[in-house]
């Protein structure tokens, strides 16, 4: 319960500080823009960004007063392993092509969610992938991004 | 197999480069800097068949949008020059933005392939405006500074420049506001409901609505309105005199000469090709070929050229 | 317009009108209802066989696609939480949670009669009435638009379920995410720190599909286990009722006029309306207590105001050659494309092609209750699968769809980022909707703003003296937002007396 009150402060006192730190950005630079407040770039975002801060610190104030909990995480391997993937295989399709990370990606995930048969997790993350690859790239002429290795895929 | 193999020390033997000998060997890219749908993608989907008929291969369009242009561009500006990869920009993707934003790409970045299109940019108003000629609106600006608004699709979009050319070229300029909006739309519209009072834009466009164009910026009068003067027959001096949307094909800087002419070659039979004039004459495309050597030095000119207009402007 | 329709029924009901008809109003249905591919995608995925095509079957094909995906988002919304287009996002709000309860097939009932209801309507104002709903949408300047927007954001309260200081800081962040990349009056860059990938702002779709697909994937992945897909029970679209219509009648209306109305307006588009309706269903529907928690009328509300602004945006397309939102530019391009000059001359210059565009709506739309029903028992079993095969095919398509949004791979990296936002966000209490809200209608709300400030030379309350519609809208903003407050006082003083 006090460990899942302390996550719920952490996250707002971090909403609070990039609040903070982008309105403090915004004296930094020089724009162009004349003295009419229509002609400055950063006019609307300040009112945003002191709206944002002031929200967040009253998000804070209740949730310290309140010290409601958040649900439990079931398994930390299981959300940690589906995380790292999710975020290492939108970083890849940039460089390795969309066929190849995805069939990492099927072959990561499956088991993950609990897909322990290895010719289903294989047959799965190849057919998909390959079917959309097939489908895209080579039916309707407009392609996914391709690998290092060829164009085909 | 063997005539593979043949052509291959064959290729070895003439000591041309074998790349430009199988070009193309997998399918060319024609990057469109805008989404899918709009004027810049579907004039480059009606060059492509003829461009990949022309260069016997396959030649697919993709689309690239945002940041006006600049994000397709900076992206290609990286890419290797391997001549599979082309893009379609425009006047302004390819010499505005690059002066106005802090983008990665300038003018030494392309091996210009060929230019399409260009047509001339006129301004207009309301068909139910009072103002007949461009002295009526100098007399009525400079009588109410302050008072009368120009509308535009976006700050540093062609539509701004025009607008910006006019007055500019006719000392108004300070004394008028300026309407920035997203896209030509909302701003015609408000042009018909009269919140704004000009607007400027290619002929296409201002066949939309009810417009009266009342300065061209060619270098002659236009075939259909032969009513319409020219800027410098109005007093627009050079460079802000003449104004063209145009657009062509860049390849990355470090283009082989031979893929390079290989790729000439295929656009001036494609841009040339009966099919594409056809295209051109329904969707009033003005057609204008230029070969790689006139083509860069004149992009380079109207690099130079703009920097008056992107001045006049503010940006 | 009258007069021309036998040969505009003639063009529709040819064997090619037939066919482009249902097989772009199956392949739009299709294509929505996979999770991250939206509307986008599938116009994507036809142009390019609209440009072998001639005027009609062209414009028809691409607004059946459409059509279709905006009625096939709402099945996604429905059955997995996860919609593929911004305008569903309101729809998830009660489908989601009468899926969960067993009701899956009659929520998509809800929907699939709402969508139709909204559609049909729209198909006859459009026929009807353009010319005087044109010359409406010539009334809202840059100001009545802004104060149009600004009664648009006071949803945010009403779709704040749970916390409303979290739903207001979901939505202001849902802004400030808006306000990246390149400024709407002078251009400068803002908030890019240097990378010109950021140039063009968050792309508003990868986000939706971060913290919406994404995140609800890792929530998933948080949670337990579970053997097959939550929703096992879904076996087709179930019609509600005429018993369960009763008092349900006048929302249906007022979703459907909503959605005419701000379709009409260009630049606001369906995710607007979908949420401005929602929240006024909120206000003022009999059932508005149970909003939130499965509530048909929440639903209704949604779907029949979103897909009543695809008839709507034609009008200004059509009568003046505007594009009302994206999907109607893209069809004005077509038509220029063809040869065709779209504006106020093109309903007395090509009258056949007007009238086969709006009947052609017309059947659209009717054509999505029993291709939507028909569709739908084929696709049931595919629900039934495991959970994990779900969820990773889920990751898969919408890492396609949002790539092709704008080619870009740097919009995955922003899609990932989102749902990471998301997941962390949603575990905390925070509603997603406002957050898409406040990035629907942040550039809106500025530009408006700022463009207004420029016309009344920097006079705030120069907006409303000087513009009555503006002060209506502000009105009821005032009022939208004051309503649900001192009902909520006034609840709280009986429940402690």
């Amino acid at each position: 319960m006090r460990a899942a009150a302390s996550e719920r402060v952490l996250v707002l006192l971090a909403l609070l500080i990039v609040a903070v730190a982008l309105f403090a950005s915004t004296f930094g630079q020089t724009f162009s823009g004349g003295g009419d407040v229509a002609q400055q770039p950063m006019f609307f975002p300040r009112i945003v960004l002191g709206l944002w801060a002031a929200l967040a610190l009253a998000a804070l104030v209740q949730a310290v007063l309140a010290g409601e909990g958040v649900a439990p995480i079931a398994s930390w391997t299981r959300i940690g392993v589906v995380l790292l993937a999710i975020v290492v295989y939108a970083n890849a399709i940039a460089w390795e092509g969309f066929f190849v990370p995805s069939v990492v990606f099927a072959l990561v995930c499956l088991p993950a969610f609990g897909i322990r048969n290895p010719l289903v997790v294989a047959a799965f993350a190849v057919a998909v992938p390959g079917a959309l690859v097939a489908l895209f790239n080579h039916g309707l002429g407009m392609p996914l991004p391709t690998s290092r290795f060829t164009y085909l895929f | 197999m063997r005539t593979q193999t043949l052509s291959v020390l064959l290729g070895a033997a003439l000591a041309l480069p074998a790349a430009a000998q199988d070009f193309p060997e997998r399918p060319i890219n024609l990057v469109a800097p805008f989404n899918a749908g709009g004027g810049t993608d579907l004039l480059l989907r009606g060059l492509a068949p003829h461009f990949a008929e022309a260069i016997g291969g396959d030649v697919f369009v993709s689309n690239m949008a945002g940041g006006s242009g600049t994000v397709a561009a900076s992206a290609l500006q990286g890419q290797r020059p391997d001549g599979y990869q082309l893009g379609y920009f425009s006047v302004t993707v390819s010499t505005i933005q690059p002066q106005i934003k802090n983008v990665p790409y300038g003018v030494d970045s392309w091996t210009p392939i060929c230019s399409v299109a260009a047509s001339p940019s006129m301004l207009f108003v309301n068909a139910d405006s009072p103002f007949q000629t461009m002295d009526d609106v100098v007399e009525a600006v400079n009588a109410a500074p302050g008072e009368y608004v120009y509308g535009s699709s976006g700050p540093g979009a062609m539509t701004h420049l025009t607008t910006v050319a006019a007055f500019a070229g006719l000392g108004i300029l300070d004394k008028m506001k300026h309407l920035p909006f997203q896209g030509s739309g909302p701003a015609i519209k408000e042009l018909t409901a009269g919140n704004i009072q000009f607007f400027g834009d290619t002929e296409v466009l201002m066949q939309r609505g009810d417009f009266r164009p009342l300065v061209v910026f060619n270098s002659e009068r236009l075939e259909n309105y032969p009513d319409v003067p020219t800027a410098t027959e109005v007093g627009i001096e050079a460079p802000l005199n003449e104004l063209y949307l145009w657009g062509g094909l860049f390849a990355p800087a470090g283009l082989d000469e031979d893929l390079a002419d290989i790729l000439e070659e295929a656009c001036e039979v494609a841009v040339n090709s009966e099919g594409f004039a056809e295209f051109a004459e329904s969707s009033g495309t003005v057609i204008r070929y230029r070969g790689r050597e006139e083509f860069d030095a004149f992009f380079r000119d109207q690099y130079e050229a703009n920097q008056v207009l992107i001045d006049a402007a503010g940006l | 317009m009258i007069e021309s329709l036998p040969a505009a029924l003639a063009i529709l009901f040819g064997l090619e009108g037939i066919l482009v008809l249902v097989l772009g109003t199956v392949l739009g249905i299709v294509l929505g209802a996979m999770p991250g591919i939206g509307s986008t995608v599938a116009v994507a995925i036809v142009l390019p066989f609209t440009l072998t095509m001639g005027q009609a079957p062209a414009i028809l094909l691409l607004l059946a696609v459409y059509a279709g995906s905006v009625y096939g988002g709402s099945i996604a919304a429905i059955l997995i939480n996860t919609p593929g287009t911004p305008q569903s996002a309101a729809t998830c709000l009660d489908g989601y949670p009468m899926a969960q309860r067993g009701e899956a097939g009659l929520a998509l009932g809800w929907a699939t009669v709402a969508s139709v209801a909204g559609g049909l309507v729209s198909a006859v104002v459009l026929i009807f009435l353009a010319p005087q709903l044109a010359a409406f949408a010539l009334e809202f300047g840059p100001i009545e638009t802004f104060a149009l927007i600004l009664l648009g954001m006071t949803c945010i309260v009403s779709v704040s379920t749970g916390s409303v200081v979290k739903g207001l800081l979901a939505g202001t962040i849902g802004i400030f995410l808006s306000t990246v990349g390149g400024d709407p009056i002078l251009g400068e860059m803002r908030f890019t720190f240097g990378q010109w990938q950021l140039f063009a702002g968050f792309n508003l779709l990868a986000v939706v599909i971060g913290v919406f697909a994404l995140s609800e994937v890792l929530i998933r992945a948080a949670g337990p286990i579970t053997r097959v897909s939550e929703l096992i029970d879904f076996r087709g679209v179930r019609l509600p009722t005429r018993a369960m219509w009763r008092g349900r009648l006048g929302n249906l209306g007022k979703s459907v006029a909503i959605g005419n109305v701000i379709g009409v307006l260009p630049g606001t588009g369906a995710a607007t309306a979908a949420f401005i309706s929602y929240a006024e269903g909120r206000r003022s529907s009999p059932n508005r207590d149970a909003f939130g928690t499965g509530e048909p009328d929440g639903i209704v509300s949604s779907e029949a105001a979103n897909n009543a602004v695809t008839g709507g945006a034609l009008v200004p397309t059509m009568a003046l050659g505007i594009p009302g939102d994206a999907i109607t530019a893209v069809m004005l391009a077509t038509l220029t494309l063809h040869g065709i000059t779209p504006g106020p001359r093109l309903v007395e210059d090509d009258p056949v092609l007007i009238a086969a565009i709006f009947a052609g709506f017309f059947v659209i739309n009717l054509l999505l209750l029993p291709l939507g029903m028909l569709l739908s028992r084929v696709a049931a079993p595919i629900l039934r699968v495991r959970e994990a095969f779900m969820m990773t095919a889920i990751v898969l398509l919408c890492a396609v769809g949002i790539y092709f949004v704008r080619g870009n791979t740097f919009d995955l990296l922003v899609m990932g980022a989102a749902g990471v936002f998301g997941f962390v966000l949603r575990r905390q209490g925070f509603p997603m909707a406002p957050l898409v809200i406040g990035m629907v209608l942040g550039p809106t709300l500025e530009l408006t703003l700022r463009q207004g400030l420029i016309l009344t030379d920097g006079s705030f309350p120069a907006f409303f003296t000087g513009h009555p519609i503006a002060l209506v809208l502000g009105i009821v903003a005032v009022v939208a937002l004051a309503v649900p407050m001192v009902r909520a006082g006034l609840a709280r003083r009986r429940g402690t007396a």
